[in-house]
């Protein structure tokens, strides 16, 4: 028995690891575990108030922050019966604009582009591809940017409320939002362009079904109240216990999803899949070009669905900016109600985020909290499985299948600090 | 790593030199690392807070947006020497001070979903700009912790001797 271990598995957030048993030619076990302690926050949330809630939920992870405050909001504007205004909800498509742009960039051109390249990492890579590491930057400090302006801060703004936002940016703000998105699209085809001249190894291929929010009026976007499973279905995200089906498993912190009793991919990949008819403009041409059936099998594509997507987020800067200029500033909305119960599903860059909640004359009474990564690691761990299985059966050795398994693990671009819940490899 | 002291008092003479000869007739700017919510890995975060108070344009906490920041210093035509700061376990007594040349810090950092500073000063040293991490050993770092008493005196050490040395360089 051998045991091949990635410990811990960088260029993801959170402490995690990959542990692949070996027994002979055989792999007997692949688990990808997660060491990040849990953070208890749907216990910690219980008898707060909604207002409170929505400042403590978005602490779980720094990475997603506007995610988790967005998902959060939703599920509790529904208990609340809270109806936001126009502006509002533009408010919040553009937070999740700039939000997607930020981690994707980061992502792809930095935690994911060097293994493709042959680097050990982006420092490495910063003498052959300097300007990428800036076009990286330039991204990210843009996304940045959008998160400030829509949320109050870079990180953990404060903000977005429920029923609409404290205050809303100044046209100027907003008109320099939508001339630097513009002015940055080329880099972001450049990330396209790059991750669509990459020969992607076929060794973790393997169907799987795809999950995604279905936005609102046949658009793409970040968030929507039933969700598209790849299988053709539509499931309201009320239902999101079934889509899901939680369990525990000893390895691992984090809970583990299933649906049908089959793992499921969500993230840009499966947005694309499931949405990617709905793109226009250029994100929608370079969609048509580089999508293929492969994309339904492997999980590094989605590394190239994060780059279109930064250019959809860009491409729709502007007409959103438009829009929240057009209008004037609402009150916010007031709840209708003390008690009942919602849920919350927003696309996170790592896939859907759930927030479930019931509320009892104004109090929490049950928080609910499904993250994309905790709904990916049943997924991940059945493709490295399929990696390291056909390597080995090529005549690969041990050592060589590291790299590849952990490429795949990034490719989900996972927050392990945020599922709470990366190689060893045991040889039996 | 270049150790400088082994405590705070002891360390401030010693640290403003070395700070002092790495920094040259360059433009000093300070870069402050961490999470205040978490007691004393807030450290870095208070130390730019503190100089950002007397030099608005020099010092600048990781809430602006450290890789922005680090982007527009790397295309700026000028001669700089960037102090990043950031609490870290040395395996010191709490308030503990160190410098650390950046060569080191590449070869130890452990990378997570996030750009490092590895990749920051490498960035900066591409385009000519000279970069070290100041280190200050924290006492807790559990969450809504306040910060430490031997920290709270390292951070007020730290401002001192920066305080001087950007007197010195800022215009």
């Amino acid at each position: 028995m051998k045991t091949l271990e990635v410990v811990p598995l960088a260029r993801v957030e959170g402490d995690g690891g990959i542990t692949v048993t070996l027994d002979g030619k055989k792999v007997k076990s692949v688990t990808l575990d997660v060491h990040e302690g849990p953070r208890l926050i749907e216990q910690l949330v219980k008898g707060m108030t909604p207002e409170d809630d929505i400042n403590v939920v978005p602490r779980i992870c720094a990475i997603c922050t506007l995610s988790h405050k967005y998902a959060a909001i939703r599920g509790l504007e529904k208990a609340l019966a809270i109806d936001p205004p126009e502006k509002a909800q533009l408010m919040r498509d553009l937070m999740m604009l700039g939000e997607n742009v930020e981690s994707n960039s980061l992502h792809t051109f930095l935690l994911a582009l060097p293994d493709f390249l042959g680097y050990p990492s982006a420092i490495a890579m910063l003498n052959d591809y300097g300007d990428d590491v800036k076009r990286a930057l330039r991204l990210k400090k843009f996304g940045n940017y959008v998160m400030e302006v829509t949320s109050g801060r870079i990180v953990h703004g404060e903000n977005p409320g429920l029923g609409g936002f404290g205050k809303y940016p100044s046209k100027k703000q907003l008109s320099d939002i939508s001339l630097r998105s513009k002015e940055l699209l080329p880099d972001a085809v450049r990330a396209v362009e790059l991750f669509s001249s990459i020969e992607y190894s076929e060794y973790s291929e393997v169907d799987t079904t795809f999950m995604s929010v279905n936005a609102p009026n046949e658009q793409f976007g970040l968030a929507g109240d039933s969700i598209l499973i790849s299988n053709g279905n539509e499931t309201s995200a009320d239902d999101y216990k079934k889509l899901t089906s939680e369990r525990v498993v000893p390895h691992s912190f984090a809970k583990r999803s299933k649906f049908n009793e089959r793992p499921f991919t969500v993230g840009a990949n499966a947005r694309m899949i499931n949405m990617g008819k709905r793109l226009d403009g250029q994100a929608a041409d370079l969609f048509k070009e580089n999508y293929s059936d492969r994309w339904l099998r492997n999980p590094l594509l989605n590394n190239l669905a994060q780059t279109i997507e930064i250019v959809w987020a860009l491409e729709h800067m502007p007409e959103t900016t438009e829009k929240i200029a057009a209008l004037d500033d609402p009150a916010r909305a007031e709840a209708t109600r003390t008690t009942g119960s919602g849920t919350g599903a927003v696309e996170a860059p790592r896939g859907i985020l759930y927030h479930h909640y019931e509320v009892k004359e104004g109090l929490i009474e049950v928080a609910d909290i499904i993250t994309p990564t905790a709904q990916n690691l049943d997924d991940i761990e059945v493709h490295l499985k399929a990696c390291a299985e056909r390597m080995l059966a090529e005549g690969k050795k041990d050592e060589e299948l590291l790299l590849p398994l952990e490429m795949i693990a990034r490719a989900y671009d996972p927050c392990i600090s945020c599922a709470t819940h990366l190689v060893n490899l045991k040889r039996v | 790593m270049h150790k400088l002291c082994d405590s705070p008092c002891e360390s401030e003479e010693s640290l403003s030199a070395e700070l002092a000869r790495l920094a040259g007739h360059r433009k000093v700017y300070v870069l402050g690392i961490g999470n205040k919510d978490r007691g004393d890995d807030g450290a870095g975060i208070a130390v730019a807070e503190e100089l950002q108070k007397t030099f608005p344009s020099y010092s600048h906490s990781e809430h602006d947006g450290l890789e922005g920041i680090v982007l527009d210093l790397s295309e700026r035509d000028e001669d700089a020497f960037v102090v990043f700061v950031d609490a870290a376990d040395l395996r010191e007594k709490p308030g503990t001070t160190r410098l650390v040349e950046m060569e080191e810090i590449r070869a130890t950092e452990i990378t997570t979903h996030r750009v490092t500073v590895a990749l920051l000063a490498a960035l900066l040293g591409r385009s000519g700009k000279h970069s070290a991490v100041l280190c200050i050993q924290p006492g807790s770092i559990e969450f809504q912790a306040e910060m430490t008493a031997p920290v709270r005196t390292a951070v007020d050490s730290v401002v001192k001797v920066m305080s001087g040395l950007m007197e010195r360089s800022a215009p």
